[in-house]
């Protein structure tokens, strides 16, 4: 079993890790969705008990993902962060200055509702609705992306749905794991964030999925 | 006797005499016990007088106190506080109170405080509280959030826990113990003096049990003032010995081979009901889970369109003003027929009501009996019950109930031990109103019957996760909820949180619902959120017996239009999910028995068709067997185990049984079980025969194995999620800020999850994990099945092809995902594929 597995698109070469994240070769762009940062501080500030040590974990995965891949830059397609600014945010903002020399864009997904002039101070760029790259474009929401576009010159990362596979065995044994999901037009990435729940895709004959098993990269279907 | 010239005595008897009634022996009793200060239980029916013995007892003991002045005396605060676990009794129980006060020419005042209270009452019994409060557990610990609750209780004398025996079991049990122990110990510290305790319970296995986890906290308090442990001197039980005729009666299909041996709702059989329905006043139908009710209203209307009207619907997630009409419509018997869950179990009498059904397993003798009760009222009336099976085997256990109810062999309810989520949740609550200190609120906490051997380690753990919410790793943290103030009182201020809690405390038992309304506005009831997050909108459901579309769920609420469609979904609430108790498993282990002999038990009688069969497949087990099954389908390797135990230990039996098999060799299964037995599927032969049987089910390193086993399974999770709720991790949203709410949302599971991976310590999920040790992989209750096995001859056989015994298994397990409709189509087939 591979700890990440290579996938070609439109001649373009992404590497999918279990670390959940899609690195762009020919680009070097780390692609991300779905982190979620400040949802423990959100959910502790008002009372609940949530173990604070999620949203070091994550932080400290993002930057493993980065020193790893040495991107030229970070995409993030959408929810950053989870809801208004705590605490939390200062982690992040601390660290990001210790590797401010990556840059990082952010495709606005739902929950990224701080003000614009934060993500200022973070240096992040940020992108309303969409950013595209050659001939590649990232969004928040597979819903968002058009219908009927053309597979031969178009193709879209997105995240928003935190997807997630179920893989059936025998005598009615079944398990489910975040997954990478990827149709003809589009594809969804996981939930980097690991205080996040899952939907369950389930991927028709011409498409794929890529469950993440704790170290290594499945293919399914 | 000295009280029976006491001038309220006096007052009381004259009172009954004028219309020609004499107290029973257990109320004469029960009243000279309270003018004597004693505590107690009072051990009486539903349906002959038993609020009479506790609430007369109050006024007798009030117009001894004022013997001149009792019928003029106006707004003497609080006297009696009367605990009920439904709120849906609150009005009747007030209005026979308030009756007898006005008959009495009193000016006493009832009141009742429950979630349906509404604002305006609950100011003005902040102003003057009436004589009689009438209460749920709930709404009592939100008493307890407020400013100067103590001054609630400075005139009270008296604290009734009524139906103490539905409440013990459970955590709302635990609920009541320590509201208890804080009303009597806040009167204690202004005054010097306390209330008597007084718990009113139906027949249950251990009474006694149940009277001293009741008055346990009052021990601490007479201690302290005589210095002496005089605890039990000052409690009694009286025993209403009324003993009620119960006559059952099977419902039988014509045909025995057509009736489906599972999967069904016994609706095939309402042809059957409809006569009883017309020959009685009023009947009343019990049925187990709310969907079914549903299901089984539509049905009866559908089979007898006249009774339209004179047919209603009643269980918990039925919108109060609807469930208070059909309560009304059943005291003034305009009702023919009332479809109903444990919703209407317990409370006061409908007279009406001459005949019960009970559709499907009871589950329980003390249940069965309950339910009986609700006819015939006059306590030398019979009570009338019918019993209709959802499937066949099912007569098996009405055979089984004759004669647990012959015998009196009724459950015992073990009281609940260190409940911390609910202990969590209490600390808060006193938290908000006037704060605590941690030393005196220890010891009072531990004067409860399920704190008694609490740690104080184990306390400052509960206060650091309330003050510290667990381990704080960073600066960047900003946990808040309780702060320690100066003079280390625990305290919360914040508002908002304070909000936040009192909406919880409410929630104690129900899984996050959301409000069904019209599109136009009407609201219709509340519905579980992990079922309607299912369906897609365009989708059909049914609730509160009227057929919906979905529209959109909206700021938490989910909006319907009517539907036209003809099939639809129905809910499965999952609160209605139990257990067989092992009463109910020793009758019927030997009721099977019996079918292998001449007897003239008709259930039996008319079962032997598919005893037949199962012999001829496999075998009926008797008393002294246990039967395995190896089946091979294209499933995979199916091996089917019958120790008739109940759903709760066969999941602990199969988990541990699968841990065991899986030592031998490397093999994944997945399970199912019910009351009968549990199945354990594998895609490759499970290896399991004769010559590892008994050292397969031996209790040698049980106690090893079980803890091996528990991390393994769902069993934990699912208790986590009632210890989520309680314990306050799960946000239920406070009206007006929906989208704040949203961002605070989280299930149970991804909850769990978490905990797992970075805080395996934590308290709540500690909590989940002992909850299975102590109620579901109880060792004493394994290691007894164990051993009866160990005494047992055990059976295995190969069967060919799936046995009526594994039918029920077979088609529990894939319940899960599937619609009513189509899982009775894939019977359907399967019984098919069987006769082949």
């Amino acid at each position: 079993m591979a700890s990440f597995i290579q996938h070609t698109i439109l001649q373009n070469d992404f590497i999918l890790h279990h670390n959940r994240t899609v690195f762009w070769e020919q680009e070097k762009l780390l692609i991300l969705s779905d982190l979620h940062l400040g949802k423990t501080g959100h959910f502790r500030k008002s009372g609940i008990a949530v173990p604070a040590a999620i949203m070091k974990e994550d932080m400290q995965r993002f930057i493993a993902a980065i020193q790893f891949f040495k991107p030229q830059e970070v995409v993030i397609v959408g929810d950053l962060f989870h809801s208004v600014e705590n605490k939390e945010h200062e982690l992040f903002l601390k660290w990001r200055n210790d590797l401010k020399y990556v840059p990082m864009r952010l495709v606005k997904g739902n929950h990224d509702i701080v003000p614009d002039k934060w993500y200022k101070k973070a240096g992040i760029i940020i992108e309303e609705k969409q950013w595209t790259h050659h001939q590649f474009h990232f969004v928040h929401q597979p819903e968002h992306i058009p219908e009927n576009i053309d597979d031969a010159d178009a193709y879209y990362f997105s995240g928003h749905l935190h997807p997630a596979i179920s893989i059936k065995g025998l005598g009615k044994q079944s398990l489910r794991f975040p997954c990478f999901y990827f149709t003809g037009q589009y594809c969804v990435l996981p939930a980097f964030g690991k205080f996040t729940g899952t939907y369950r895709v389930e991927p028709l004959k011409n498409e794929q999925a890529f469950a993440i098993v704790e170290n290594s990269v499945i293919p399914c279907s | 006797m000295k009280g029976a010239n006491s001038p309220g005595h006096r007052v009381i008897i004259d009172w009954l005499a004028q219309t020609g009634r004499l107290p029973f022996d257990f109320q004469a009793q029960t009243w000279q016990h309270i003018i004597n200060n004693k505590n107690g239980l009072v051990n009486a029916p539903t349906g002959c007088g038993k609020t009479y013995s506790v609430f007369l007892g109050s006024i007798i003991q009030f117009i001894n106190q004022h013997p001149q002045q009792y019928l003029t005396k106006k707004n003497n605060g609080l006297q009696l506080l009367w605990i009920t676990p439904l709120r849906a009794l609150a009005k009747d129980i007030a209005r026979a109170m308030t009756e007898v006060i006005e008959s009495l020419g009193m000016a006493w005042k009832v009141g009742i405080r429950n979630g349906d209270t509404e604002l305006k009452e609950r100011a003005q019994q902040k102003k003057q509280m009436p004589e009689v409060l009438i209460i749920t557990p709930e709404s009592l610990h939100l008493l307890l959030a407020q400013k100067n609750y103590p001054d609630i209780f400075k005139s009270l004398r008296i604290i009734a826990v009524d139906e103490w025996h539905e409440l013990m079991g459970s955590k709302r049990g635990v609920q009541t113990e320590l509201a208890i122990a804080r009303v009597v110990n806040a009167q204690f510290q202004l005054t010097g003096k306390w209330s008597l305790v007084w718990g009113i319970s139906a027949t249950i296995g251990n009474l006694e049990e149940a009277k001293e986890v009741l008055l346990h906290p009052l021990k601490r308090l007479y201690t302290l003032r005589n210095n002496t442990d005089a605890g039990n001197d000052h409690s009694v039980i009286v025993k209403a010995n009324l003993h009620k005729q119960t006559q059952i009666e099977s419902i039988f299909p014509d045909e025995i081979e057509k009736y489906p041996w599972a999967g069904h709702l016994g609706i095939k059989l309402v042809e059957k009901v409809l006569p009883i329905i017309y020959n009685s006043r009023t009947t009343l139908v019990f049925i187990n889970t709310r969907g079914m009710t549903e299901l089984w209203y539509q049905s009866i209307l559908a089979a007898a369109p006249d009774l339209a009207g004179a047919v209603a619907l009643h269980h918990g997630s039925i919108e109060q003003e609807l469930r208070l009409w059909v309560e009304e419509n059943l005291h003034t018997g305009r009702l023919k027929c009332v479809v109903c869950t444990a919703s209407l179990d317990l409370g006061v009498d409908f007279r009406p009501v001459e005949t019960v059904i009970q559709v499907g397993s009871p589950k329980g003798v003390a249940r069965f009996l309950q339910r009986a009760g609700r006819s015939g009222h006059s306590p030398d009336a019979v009570s009338k019950i019918y019993f209709l099976p959802t499937h066949s085997l099912e007569l098996v256990e009405a055979a089984a109930l004759k004669q647990a109810v012959e015998e009196n062999f009724i459950e015992s309810k073990p009281p609940m031990i260190l409940c911390f989520d609910v202990l969590i949740q209490y600390l808060c609550t006193i938290a908000i109103s006037d704060g605590f200190y941690a030393d005196s609120t220890f010891e009072e906490v531990c004067s409860t019957f399920c704190f008694a051997a609490m740690q104080r380690e184990e306390f400052e753990g509960i206060l650091s996760h309330i003050t510290a919410g667990g381990k704080a790793l960073h600066q960047y943290d900003e946990y808040k909820k309780v702060e320690i103030m100066d003079g280390d009182l625990f305290k919360i201020n914040s508002r908002r949180i304070a909000m936040q809690h009192r909406m919880h405390i409410g929630t104690i038992v129900s899984d996050a619902m959301l409000k069904v309304k019209f599109m136009s506005g009407g609201y219709i009831g509340v519905i579980e959120e992990w079922f309607i997050s299912r369906l897609e909108p365009g989708d059909s459901f049914t609730i509160a017996g009227r057929n919906l579309e979905l529209v959109m769920i909206k700021d938490m609420t989910v909006l319907v239009k009517k539907s036209t469609a003809k099939k639809s979904i129905i809910p499965s609430w999952q609160g209605g999910r139990m257990s067989l108790s092992s009463n109910m498993g020793k009758k019927l282990r030997a009721a099977l028995s019996l079918s292998h002999k001449k007897n003239n038990i008709p259930e039996l009688n008319i079962l032997k068709p598919l005893f037949k069969l199962q012999n001829l497949l496999s075998h009926v087990p008797k008393e002294d067997e246990l039967l395995i099954e190896h089946i091979e389908t294209k499933d995979g390797f199916h091996l089917f185990v019958y120790p008739f135990e109940g759903r709760l230990v066969h999941e602990a039996m199969a988990a541990i049984l699968a841990w065991r098999i899986s030592q031998i060799t490397p093999i994944t299964f997945s399970f199912a079980m019910n009351d009968y037995g549990f199945e354990l599927l594998s895609d490759q032969p499970i290896p399991l025969d004769d010559s590892n049987v008994y050292e397969l089910f031996s209790e040698e390193h049980l106690f090893e194995d079980i803890q091996r086993s528990v991390n393994s399974t769902e069993m934990a999770k699912r208790k986590f999620r009632d210890i989520a709720v309680i314990g306050g991790l799960i946000f239920q949203g406070y009206p007006g800020e929906y989208k704040k709410a949203r961002h605070l949302q989280s299930s149970a599971s991804l909850l769990f999850k978490v905990f797992e991976e970075y805080e395996p310590n934590n308290i709540l999920l500690k909590q989940a994990y002992r909850e299975v040790f102590d109620q579901q992989m109880e060792e004493t209750r394994l290691r007894d099945m164990l051993q009866r096995i160990q005494r047992s001859k055990v059976v295995i056989t190969v069967p060919q092809q799936l046995t009526p015994f594994c039918f029920p298994l077979k088609v529990d397990s894939m319940r899960e995902n599937v619609s009513s409709e189509k899982l009775e189509d894939r019977v359907k087939r399967m019984q098919q594929q069987l006769k082949d």
